[in-house]
């Protein structure tokens, strides 16, 4: 996490509530001199209050032959008591509020966060801060969530959801070799040889205050921030030196890198990427943004994929881009914040198409992207897509919680949050650095594509023939402009094709 | 933490023939006995001569509006066979365009605002929102009513959309959950429409392209100003709204039709059915109970809402037991969820392994005796009075969250403020309530059981 310069220690708690943005700050957190920075977000009138813990550390620091050790550390913390409450009487104290602390294990920080009602501040505070500084370690609680791991990577990973099942074969192939080159979760290997000792070491060595960003926001009294940050003084100090592993260069893929997840599945899900070198910390990162937006802005009918593939064609029943990794917050069509990372890539979602469209699916898709990088937006296409831009990413921090979280993602760029980049930014962006940036980071040597499907060999044969795969409606009424282009995106040339097959059970085995 | 599973019973309560919007000033929420109303905004209606509810819900949320559109039609209300699953696929079609705003320049209206645009349904309703700036509520009453009004599509765009619905479909296949789903409501249910899940029959939805004409049928009958209410929350004075909805919407005629939804018959007798998936997967028990559609005025809705939480809770003494001492179960949960008609209270265990399965079932029906034969703690009671409280007060914490509240209580009671009639429910409940409901629904003749299995390879 890249961070701020450190403000001079504060004479009183209060200061760090201001009025207007966000207050960010590093704390004295105990008798040691490391110090826990910290953001506030103060908003007096609400009655609820937003807390968000974001620890340095994800599952690329999973030790190798460990996969997994960084999400089982965060769950013990999160959902195994701690020195002084069993998980059981932590539950008991905490259900009458209706309150938890979530974890969540990224790939380069993992973090906690809950929202509670002020009513419940006194009692919820010094619970919270104890799970994360002093977790109780039961091997009671490792064993129920170590098999819990377990079952998540073998069975609902594998068998349960063939989107998610795409997306991190994608992730995985992506990264192979590389510190992000495994399901945050774990693999069943690493997952089989982790021991309680184990995350009792790995807490040690990571969940310290200098690794520990606290997040505050809501209408929490104005010493609140400095209570808590007191109580985080059980945890160790640190040595205040990085320890984030380097991150070599993904590989880059040449031609058509296809894997085949192979499974019993009516349907084909298919994703695509290729690692990009950019982040929110680059200037062209915010171009990139409006061309993506263009392209497939997530579960909206704005998106050139899903207007195309979706909407004319009715394939399936979504199509988007992302220029950098996008996990959806439960219902809503938001990303989760907190989700930082040094490395991005671009990639494409295809959900599941019939079996006797994939191909073509894969190829619109890949013609769409084509498209966009040798035409480029038009002015027109690039004015109502950065307005959109503008207004929808305010959409992002509706609630307490994702506004500190947006806040946060900032530091970590070294950035303003990234609405408020956005808002900055677009309004100077041209239609031509837009298109520059596009053809710059957007078109690559070769392609990653992960497919979930349930007849490999046939789909191996296809995308290794070159033949054209023409798409046969059962419904009626194509316009002849769509057939027109449905004939070159059946021919579009599927280049360097290389396919491998893997049955599902081998799936994130190692 | 554990995964906080929906608690959806503690949010609405379905009430067939509820009374119709009235017009009122903005009023603060009833104050029940219990103390403060559990919905703390106030809620401003009107209903227009034609029918439609106009209804406010300002707070404080600068610059931005949740807009929402409640139809009363939901997946309950397809009757006719072979068209199960037509709520959810005429969804789609509501962003097909009309004349004025065909659908790509209605996208292009939406784009302009930056508005985040979907809808959803259910078994019970349909629902068109948005969150858009506050600005542009004029943009969004009339591009709405537009389309309310004026939609217009052809066969061809109609058909490949409902390919989009199979889309769907497939997407959520590859979840064991969704055959659970179907499997339980098709065992449950004889008569009434609550026999298919909402994306309807798989043979319905493939038929779906064959069905141009019912769809005009559909929306004649359904999209009609009487079964529609506008909901707008956050920054939001009643007033503009009320004038902005009059004008595009004034003149828009009431609906005709009436179609009578079957009442399921009272079961007889236990009923079951043994699922097999072909990967390695958790076993699952699922288990159903027919429960009274939720009246504000029936203390049973209350007292299963309130069981839910005491027999199956993450402090319940079976959650402690089977998850986390014995750690058989790897996911308890419990849903008391009213609908509008006489629904079903479920219950789903996730088992570690199936050589356990009988044994947790076993398990589950002696928690559910207890309950009926000794009264829970008061002071537990009021920890899971509590907790419902807090969770309900923790969910309002955006400008849609507060409209999508409201908007379900006006679909399922024809009113939106229903939350405060069941949080007063809560508050009035005694252990003889929840001891009284645990022994009238959870008999044998009452239960549909499902197991779900790893397919057994030869």
């Amino acid at each position: 996490m890249t961070r701020i310069p450190h403000l001079a220690t504060i004479a009183g708690l209060s200061a760090a509530f201001v009025a207007g943005g966000p207050a960010r700050e590093a704390r004295p957190s105990g008798p040691a001199d490391a110090q826990v920075e910290s953001v506030s977000m103060p908003s007096p009138s609400s009655p609820l209050v937003a807390f968000r813990f974001v620890v340095r550390v994800g599952s690329q620091d999973d030790p190798e032959g460990k996969e997994g050790l960084a999400a089982l550390t965060a769950a013990m913390v999160a959902e195994g008591g701690s020195r002084s409450l069993s998980y059981e009487q932590l539950l008991e104290r905490l259900y009458p509020m209706a309150a938890s602390l979530d974890g969540a294990c990224r790939k380069e920080v993992t973090v906690f966060q809950g929202t509670i009602h002020r009513d419940n501040l006194n009692a919820y505070i010094p619970m919270a801060a104890e799970l994360l500084a002093e977790p109780r370690f039961d091997p009671e609680d490792f064993e129920r969530l170590h098999n819990e791991a377990l079952d998540q990577v073998s069975k609902s990973l594998r068998g349960n959801n063939d989107e998610e099942l795409g997306k991190w074969t994608l992730q995985c192939e992506l990264y192979a070799g590389h510190p992000y080159g495994h399901p945050d979760v774990g693999t069943v290997a690493g997952l089989k040889s982790i021991t309680l000792d184990d995350v009792k070491a790995f807490h040690r060595a990571h969940y310290r205050r200098d690794e520990l960003l606290v997040g505050i926001a809501g209408g929490a009294e104005p010493t609140t921030l400095g209570q808590l940050v007191a109580r985080l003084g059980a945890m160790a100090a640190g040595t205040g030196k990085p320890q984030s592993p380097a991150l070599p260069a993904p590989k880059p893929p040449h031609g058509l890198e296809v894997t085949i997840v192979s499974k019993p599945a009516e349907a084909t899900a298919i994703s695509i990427g290729f690692p990009i070198d950019v982040t929110r910390s680059d200037d062209d990162f915010y171009a990139l943004a409006v061309a993506n937006s263009y392209l497939g802005e997530h579960r909206t009918f704005n998106g050139k994929l899903m207007q195309d593939l979706r909407g004319k064609r009715g394939l399936n029943y979504g199509d988007y881009s992302y220029i950098e990794d996008f996990i959806q917050e439960g219902g809503s069509t938001f990303p989760v914040p907190n989700n930082p990372r040094r490395q991005q890539a671009f990639s494409i979602w295809v959900r599941p198409v019939p079996k006797d469209k994939a191909v073509f699916a894969l190829r619109a898709a890949l013609w769409e992207h084509d498209r966009l990088v040798e035409h480029g937006m038009s002015q027109a296409e690039f004015e109502a897509t950065r307005a959109f831009l503008l207004n929808y990413s305010k959409l992002w921090v509706q609630t307490l919680s994702r506004r500190l979280g947006y806040a946060i993602d900032g530091g970590f760029y070294g950035r303003k949050d990234l609405v408020t980049e956005l808002a900055e930014r677009l309004p100077k962006l041209t239609v031509d650095q837009v298109n520059a940036a596009v053809r710059k980071h957007l078109k690559p040597g070769g392609m990653r594509v992960a497919i979930v499907a349930g007849n490999a060999e046939e789909l191996r044969e296809l995308l290794t023939s070159g033949k054209p795969t023409p798409l046969a409606y059962d419904t009626q009424g194509t316009p002849e402009a769509i057939l027109e282009e449905d004939k070159a995106i059946a021919a579009f040339p599927l280049k360097d094709v290389t396919v491998k097959i893997i049955p599902v059970e081998q799936m994130f085995e190692n | 933490m554990p995964r906080n599973f929906a608690c959806l019973a503690a949010l609405l309560i379905p009430a067939i023939g509820a009374a119709a919007l009235a017009d009122g000033p903005a009023r603060a929420p009833a104050e029940p006995a219990g103390g403060r109303p559990i919905f703390p905004f106030p809620i401003r209606t009107t209903s227009l001569e034609n029918g439609l509810g106009v209804v406010s819900v300002p707070f404080d949320s600068p610059g931005i509006i949740a807009y929402y559109t409640v139809v009363r039609t939901g997946s309950r209300n397809e009757v006719e066979k072979g068209l199960s699953g037509f709520a959810h696929f005429f969804e789609h079609m509501m962003f097909r365009g009309t004349e004025k705003y065909p659908a790509e320049k209605y996208n292009d209206v939406l784009k302009s605002l930056g508005a985040d645009s979907n809808a959803f349904t259910t078994d019970d309703w349909t629902c068109y929102h948005m969150t858009i700036p506050a600005s542009a509520l004029a943009t969004a009453v009339e591009i709405e009513a537009d389309r309310f009004r004026n939609l217009k599509y052809d066969e061809p765009s109609f058909q490949k959309e409902a390919r989009a619905v199979l889309g769907e479909y497939n997407k959520s296949a590859s979840s064991p959950f969704l055959k659970l789903e179907e499997a339980m409501q098709d065992a449950a249910f004889t008569k009434h429409t609550y026999k298919h899940t909402t994306i309807g029959f798989l043979v319905d939805v493939k038929d779906m392209p064959n069905q141009y004409a019912y769809s005009k049928v559909f929306f004649d009958r359904w999209y009609r100003p009487e079964n529609c209410t506008i909901v707008v929350a956050g920054d939001v004075k009643h007033d503009e709204l009320l004038s902005l909805v009059k004008a595009n919407y004034g003149t828009w005629e009431r609906g005709k039709a009436t179609v009578e939804i079957p009442a399921e018959p009272a079961q007889a007798e236990p009923r079951s059915a043994k699922l097999t998936w072909p990967l390695p997967t958790l076993p699952i028990l699922f288990l159903g109970y027919h429960m009274p559609a939720a009246d504000p005025s029936n203390t049973d809705v209350a007292a299963l809402g309130a069981l839910e939480q005491a027999v199956f809770g993450e402090t319940s003494p079976l959650y402690r037991d089977l998850v986390l001492k014995e750690q058989k179960v790897v996911t308890l949960m419990a849903d008391a969820q009213p609908k509008r008609d006489p629904g079903l209270f479920s219950i789903l265990a996730r088992v570690r392994s199936s050589d356990d399965l009988p044994a947790v079932r076993s398990r589950i029906a002696g928690a559910l005796k207890a309950a009926a034969e000794t009264p829970v703690d008061a002071s537990r009671l009021d920890a899971v009075r509590s907790h419902l409280r807090y969770a309900y007060a923790g969910s309002l914490k955006s400008p849609d969250a507060v409209a999508r509240a409201v908007g379900e209580s006006i679909a399922l009671t024809g009113r939106p403020d229903s939350m405060n009639e069941l949080f007063a429910a809560y508050e009035r409940l005694t252990p003889a309530d929840i001891q009284r409901v645990a022994a009238r629904y959870f008999a044998p003749a009452n239960e549909t059981a499902i197991t779900l299995e790893t397919e057994k390879k030869p």
